[in-house]
């Protein structure tokens, strides 16, 4: 079972210049594509990461980077939706439009934003959710990510509710709009703009200028994007120049089309069954991932290993995380960090095994939340047509040597 | 004279303290965007298909969305027109769909 995995992965990453199955009638769900090679070129402010696209950029941070509870801005995945992104901005004259149902439309600098407002920070994983999409079998349509569309960073801004206060609602706004700089070719053409609830704003959803202690790199949005604690990514807007506020619910491409599941208890379907009512993605599920070791690296019999990692939720925080070396007979709790990060942080795991017999060794990872939520194995992920919110326990192989 | 040059001489001082506030050159002098090469199958349709598609995006977000029906290379193909304005006349519809699923196709009609 654990052997035939190994070897379907492995004949994945061999045919990996179209990456994808063509053998699995029925809907079924493996492990993602996992061990990708980085790109030979680094793109701007970012050492190599696995690359699926240069126009517009889409990266990949590789497994090993998650041993660390925090994603070094240089190697944090990217994803845009347009291709002509700004390679310049000028942060002394970038200003964030306000306007739509408010009382007084205003522009706010990032000058301003840094000056003029109580600075917040808070500690959130960022992952899209499309993230382990490689893992749904029949192949969902989207970018056939491996599990590293994630990352955690420490996020320092002012809250969206004191920005919108300056501006002033008027009765009748119901949703806010938000638009980046992203643009699409045709001028005709939809940009990518996202919307929330109004009634869905909380104190925790930031416009952010700084990650981990510095300025934003292009890539992830400089000068200023929107952070939203515990949510997919698909909301946290890059490089954010508009927020209109409106008093209906706008009509907008990526949010009444993409980033959808089923709307049922399960927010599953079948390829031949697709269910109609889909709802929003939102709210991420428990997960969590290996960084070390990796798959087919070496390891010495009767040495110690220690398996580190990351564990996270949407917000409602890791009460545990176990390890399986038995393909998921028996578990093990893994040691926690002190989880001062917050529960919208990632929780870094570790925990010591001295593996005793030569051979193949199957390393499984399985989180809970304090909800009581927890990972489902692999296979029994459910299926749906977006590839979304994929979360099953994690598994590496590694070779123990004598 | 000298009034010039220790205006110029502040000025220096000034554009000089900006340039460590943002302690990042990439963030005065903005970034410059590699390209990566992602070839393509080659087949009929390949040159057409190319010119269509990489008008918007590289090829590298075609070939990463994994083998496909023809089915779906048909969606995605209108919606590149309906939603994002690809320059794709219906009559040259075929020739894409033909070519995206011969190179990118998982055997499958539907």
């Amino acid at each position: 079972m654990l052997r035939r995995d190994f070897f379907k992965q492995a004949a994945l990453i061999a045919g990996s210049a179209a990456v994808g199955s063509t053998t699995a009638d029925a809907d079924t769900t493996t492990h993602p594509v996992d061990n990708r090679k980085v790109a030979d070129i680094a793109f701007p402010q970012k050492r190599p990461l696995i690359t699926y696209s240069d126009r517009p950029p889409l990266l990949e941070t590789p497994r090993e980077v998650f041993t660390n509870p925090i994603t070094p801005n240089d190697l944090f995945f990217v994803r845009w939706h347009m291709p002509m992104i700004p390679t310049y901005i000028n942060p002394h004259y970038f200003s964030i439009k306000i306007d739509g149902e408010v009382e007084k439309p205003v522009k706010i600098t990032v000058d301003s934003l840094k000056h003029d407002f109580e600075p917040v920070e808070i500690t959130s994983v960022l992952q899209c959710g499309g993230n382990g999409r490689s893992a749904f079998h029949p192949t969902p349509g989207g970018i056939q990510w491996g599990s590293g569309a994630m990352g955690c960073a420490k996020w320092k801004g002012v809250r969206l509710n004191d920005v919108l206060a300056k501006a002033g609602l008027k009765k009748n706004a119901s949703w806010i709009k938000f638009h980046g700089l992203e643009k699409p070719v045709y001028t005709k053409t939809d940009g990518f703009v996202r919307a929330l609830e109004l009634e869905k704003l909380h104190d925790k959803i930031i416009i952010a200028y700084e990650m981990n202690g510095e300025a934003l790199p292009y890539l992830n949005g400089f000068p200023v994007r929107l952070i939203l604690p515990g949510f997919y990514s698909d909301s946290w807007v890059k490089m954010l120049s508009n927020i209109t506020v409106t008093d209906t619910k706008p009509k907008l491409h990526f949010m009444d089309h993409a980033y959808r599941v089923p709307d049922n208890e399960c927010e599953c379907e079948t390829s031949d069954n697709l269910v109609p009512k889909t709802k929003p993605i939102e709210e991420m599920n428990v997960n969590s991932l290996i960084g070390y070791p990796t798959s087919g690296i070496q390891v010495k019999q009767g040495a110690k290993l220690i398996i580190r990692g990351v564990a996270f939720d949407g917000g409602h925080g890791i009460a545990k995380v176990e390890i399986s070396t038995d393909g998921g007979t028996s578990w093990q709790e893994a040691t926690l960090d002190d989880g001062t990060q917050g529960s919208y942080a990632y929780r870094s795991f570790r925990h010591t095994l001295m593996p005793k017999q030569a051979g193949t060794l199957s390393i499984m990872t399985r989180a809970t939340n304090t909800k009581g939520e927890t990972q489902p194995f692999a296979e029994d992920v459910k299926w749906n047509h977006g590839g979304y919110k994929y979360n099953g326990i994690d598994e590496v192989t590694v070779e123990v040597v004598s | 004279m000298r009034k010039w040059i220790l205006i110029a001489v502040i000025t220096a001082a000034l554009i000089t303290l900006l340039d460590a506030e943002e302690n990042k050159a990439e963030i005065q002098k903005g970034i410059k965007m590699p390209y990566m090469a992602f070839p393509m199958k080659k087949g009929e349709g390949m040159y057409s298909t190319k010119g269509k598609c990489n008008m918007c995006h590289s090829w590298g977000y075609i070939l990463n969305q994994g083998a496909q029906s023809k089915a779906f290379w048909r969606k995605k193909v209108i919606k590149m027109i309906d939603i994002f304005q690809a320059p794709i006349k219906n009559e040259d519809i075929n020739e894409v769909v033909e070519y995206l699923y011969k190179n990118y196709g998982n055997g499958k009609e539907n």
